[in-house]
């Protein structure tokens, strides 16, 4: 029988071995990608797979080339950057009024926004938008994807200003501090590292979503995701330039969540989890 | 300070946090609350192809029941949905063990372990379309060298639904893994010392002690995935757009293509309210469920 220190050891490189094979099977397809985006074009769909090339960056060349890469990748930008500042604008300030008043049914409407079928809503908004000719616009992009933006930022920023104590608020009052000025110039600073990890967490969801601009983007306006589905369909052997076209959409959120990662989890779960 | 200059302030403090809190509630009712009373009275409507509208009343209620396609995407969201929460929540629970007793983690590899679910799912299903081609994928290669028969994959209507559920369940188990661990991290060392005093093998520890205490996080992570699960979509459409034939059709690509492919936005309406109701009604049973489990 083996003594109790040899069993720990054992237990313990088991236990390393698992996170190595669970660490390889979540890292193999991303790898591929980035691999098969890096391939000449020739071994790309070469079979059987080529795991030694010498790499190239034709594929991203061509990409930019031969599709208005970069113009969707600005209006992605624009509708991004757009429906997170617009998602922090509204909702800072309706967070800490939920937090401070205790009326919470703002924020829970929007979370069960954020629960319904984007369809709900892209139904009324295509019928809505069409009236007015707003179809393809900025506006309505960044509208839709505030839809998003909005709830994100309410729930992060929730706890943290629920971690405030009311002592500091009450003191600020008697010296005669109006409610903004509290907002702006006490809490505010409190909670900054939470407004940075709801202003991320919008930024990637709103980056990542795909349906509305689907529908309510037209061809000058298309958002990298929703020109991913042209990429496929131009031709299905084209598979480096659009393993190319995949890896640069990925690329800015993956980037942000690293910067965040340690911060993700109580945010990403809504405040359902206490991280 | 008198008693009218308090109630003036207090009159001032309660203006300021209406002020405060209007952009949000003036875009929520603009954007979700009335939409939504707009989806139900579209629901009530049919528009010809001309775009005359006509009042219907419950027709297209009626027209669902009685509608194939509907009854076909309901039982493919279903399947879809039990098969990957399974696997979700079995392996997640398995990663958050395995990440728990690795104590230390550094930042890295958590960033690894996130990257999954933070990358767009349009990006997953672009990178998996390749890797599951049935004639030149990676993924019947790895089959074919290990002496297995080769799979068709999305291609396959048999097997389109279990390759989502796998690729969705490639995405979302991590995301499931870090909520689970957090109910982990946060259980109180005692008990376990406690079974170890007692003798309890490490199984049993897990099934009798780890495992209840642990029910309320696990039903968290299946709410959150719920939510997600059956509504599912980007991956559908960006690898088979319900396909092949109508093997991968859920509700809400169903919805989507009757309203913006066939443009009937009526029954659209109605297919997506129901839709809509069975999610809050999944979210409504589990949050029963989280409570007959609490401790």
């Amino acid at each position: 029988m083996m003594d109790a220190p040899t069993t720990d050891r054992w237990i313990r490189r088991l236990n390393l071995l698992q996170l190595v094979l669970a660490g390889i099977i979540i890292m193999t397809p991303t790898v591929w990608m980035v691999l098969s985006s890096l391939k000449p074009s020739f071994e790309v769909t070469a079979y059987p797979p080529t795991l030694v090339f010498t790499p190239t960056l034709d594929n991203y060349v061509e990409l930019t080339k031969t599709t208005p890469f970069l113009s969707y990748a600005l209006n992605s930008l624009i509708v991004t950057i757009g429906s997170t500042a617009l998602g922090l604008l509204f909702g800072i300030p309706a967070a800490f009024t939920v937090s401070w008043t205790r009326i919470s049914w703002p924020a829970i409407l929007t979370l069960a926004a954020r629960m319904a079928p984007g369809t709900l809503f892209l139904l009324p908004w295509y019928v809505m938008f069409r009236q007015i000719g707003m179809i393809g616009s900025y506006t309505a992009l960044i509208l839709s994807h505030a839809v998003i933006t909005l709830p994100i930022v309410i729930w992060v920023l929730l706890p943290s200003f629920d971690g405030i104590p009311r002592s500091v608020f009450e003191a600020a009052q008697v010296d005669g501090c109006s409610v903004t000025r509290i907002l702006w110039r006490i809490a505010l600073p409190l909670v900054a590292s939470g407004i940075a990890v709801s202003a991320i967490l919008a930024f990637v969801f709103s980056w990542n979503y795909f349906l509305f601009a689907l529908v309510l983007s037209n061809g000058d306006s298309k958002t990298l995701i929703a020109a991913a589905f042209n990429f496929i369909g131009e031709g299905s052997t084209q598979w480096g330039a659009l393993m190319a076209a995949a890896t640069l959409i990925a690329l800015p959120p993956l980037v942000l969540a690293a910067l965040v990662q340690r911060w993700l989890v109580s945010g990403l779960t809504l405040g359902a989890v206490k991280g | 300070m008198s008693d009218a200059a308090a109630t003036l302030t207090h009159d001032r403090q309660r203006l300021e946090l209406s002020a405060l809190s209007a952009p949000a509630v003036v875009f929520t009712v603009a954007m979700i609350a009335f939409p939504v009373i707009y989806t139900v009275w579209l629901g009530f409507q049919s528009f010809s192809s001309t775009g005359k509208q006509s009042y219907v009343g419950l027709a297209n209620y009626a027209r669902l029941v009685s509608d194939h396609e509907f009854w076909h995407g309901l039982w493919v969201t279903i399947a879809l949905y039990v098969l990957s929460l399974a696997l979700q929540l079995v392996l997640g629970v398995w990663l958050a063990l395995v990440l728990f007793h690795a104590k230390r983690l550094p930042g890295i590899v958590r960033s690894l372990f996130i990257s999954p679910f933070m990358m767009p799912p349009v990006v997953a299903g672009m990178m998996w379309l390749v890797i599951l081609d049935p004639s030149l994928g990676a993924a019947n290669y790895i089959l074919q060298s290990l002496g297995l028969p080769p799979s068709e994959w999305l291609a396959s209507p048999t097997w389109v639904i279990p390759t989502v559920a796998l690729i969705d369940t490639w995405q979302w188990t991590p995301y499931v893994a870090l909520i689970v661990l957090g109910g982990l991290q946060s259980l109180p060392p005692s008990v376990y010392e406690a079974a170890q005093i007692d003798g309890a093998s490490p199984f049993k520890t897990f099934q009798r002690i780890t495992l209840p205490l642990l029910l309320p996080t696990i039903v968290t992570a299946a709410i959150l995935r719920s939510v997600d699960l059956l509504r599912f979509f980007d991956i559908i459409y960006i690898t088979t757009q319900g396909g092949p034939g109508n093997a991968s059709n859920t509700l809400n690509i169903y919805g989507f293509r009757v309203g913006f492919e066939f443009f009937n936005i009526g029954y659209a309406s109605a297919l997506m309210l129901t839709l809509t109701a069975i999610v809050f009604g999944a979210v409504l049973a589990c949050n029963r469920l989280r409570g007959a489990v609490a401790w």
